[in-house]
């Protein structure tokens, strides 16, 4: 089966793991802009950083046969730095014509605060202005359901953005319905520690329904694993899901969000 | 849909083990210096004792949503 993982972060991957998503069948992924690991001293990092998604990183994917897309933003935990972050958001809206950049993101909130909330106002603009997809953050733990209530709020204040080129991402069982019932794309992040086991996202896709939801492994620095986006289909499939109804989630789901942006190279195999 | 009694039998001795690691869990903060008040009163757990209340109802098959809005943060945005 061919996968896609709709949300990695290759730079701190090793190339065992791209070996690893090679064997898996993982042929394309997205990988949106984040955090590095510890708090960067300019915005000459991030101009390094960006540029490193929009160069290296595919060039590495190519390797293995993976074809490399990225987002681009300051993250929201180093949004806390107010003009740290205005100066790299200046970097961003002559990088969005690049044919591997699909969009804004992963752009969000991390503790909720007033600062936070600003620089995420901000970008929002940056991708209302230059018409481009976002792909959202919402806090992991602490706290998710009222990050996501303010994110999304935000977003639906904003008549500008088209919901359905909106990806929330890392919703679980109680944000899922904030995501999806005001019509934006929801993505369920899994990991082999402390948040959605592939159990608990096969769960999710059950009792939810399969339609505009895509499952990611967000791989980073922390404990992760690209394994989590198989180990998930997998679940699904023992569950007695077909193979067509596992491909729809899990390479066309991701197919038809990033299809709407015009950059994103491959077709979902059925229409819905 | 498979059958209820299938789903348990695959699951159940994870089950077992993760409710045995909660347990064992307890145990080890309990043994700890100020153990005993610290498993009565800190706000952690009581949020955990009252998930733990669902997770043991007979109603509803939305237990995970339930718990998870004990975890959550109900006050309002900052200004």
């Amino acid at each position: 089966m061919k996968f896609i993982d709709p949300h990695i972060h290759c730079v701190s991957r090793t190339t065992d793991d791209y070996l690893f998503m090679a064997r898996a069948g993982v042929v394309a992924v997205s990988e949106p802009a984040f955090w590095a690991g510890y708090d960067r001293s300019s915005a000459a990092s991030f101009a390094d950083y960006f540029r490193h998604l929009m160069e290296v990183e595919p060039k590495r994917a190519a390797r293995y046969g993976i074809q490399h897309y990225c987002w681009l933003c300051i993250n929201a935990k180093e949004a806390e730095n107010v003009s740290l972050a205005r100066e790299v958001i200046k970097l961003i809206p002559p990088l969005l014509d690049h044919p591997l950049v699909l969009g804004v993101g992963e752009i969000g909130l991390n503790k909720n605060t007033r600062n936070e909330i600003t620089i995420f106002e901000e970008q929002v603009e940056i991708a209302a202005k230059h018409d481009q997809m976002i792909l959202i953050h919402t806090p992991h733990l602490e706290d998710k359901h009222k990050g996501t209530s303010i994110i999304t709020s935000i977003l639906k204040n904003d008549k500008r953005i088209k919901p359905e080129r909106v990806l929330i991402d890392h919703c679980e069982e109680h944000t899922i319905r904030m995501a999806r019932d005001n019509g934006f794309w929801a993505g369920l992040t899994i990991y082999p520690v402390s948040k959605v086991t592939p159990a608990r996202g096969a769960d999710i896709l059950e009792q939810f329904g399969p339609h505009m939801i895509c499952v990611n492994s967000a791989s980073d620095w922390g404990e992760s694993s690209p394994s989590m986006l198989v180990d998930t289909a997998l679940e699904y499939r023992r569950r007695g899901h077909s193979e067509r109804e596992v491909a729809d989630v899990f390479y066309d789901n991701p197919c038809r969000f990033f299809g709407q942006g015009g950059k994103w190279k491959l077709k979902p195999e059925t229409s819905i | 849909m498979p059958h209820s009694k299938d789903v348990l039998e695959h699951q159940y001795l994870e089950m077992r083990w993760r409710t045995l690691s909660l347990a064992a869990d307890l145990d080890r903060i309990g043994r700890c210096e100020n153990g005993p008040q610290t498993l009565r009163n800190d706000a952690r757990l009581q949020k955990l004792r009252k998930a733990l209340e669902i997770l043991t109802s007979d109603g509803g098959q939305d237990r995970a949503e339930r718990v998870q809005m004990i975890f959550s943060d109900m006050t309002p945005p900052p200004k």
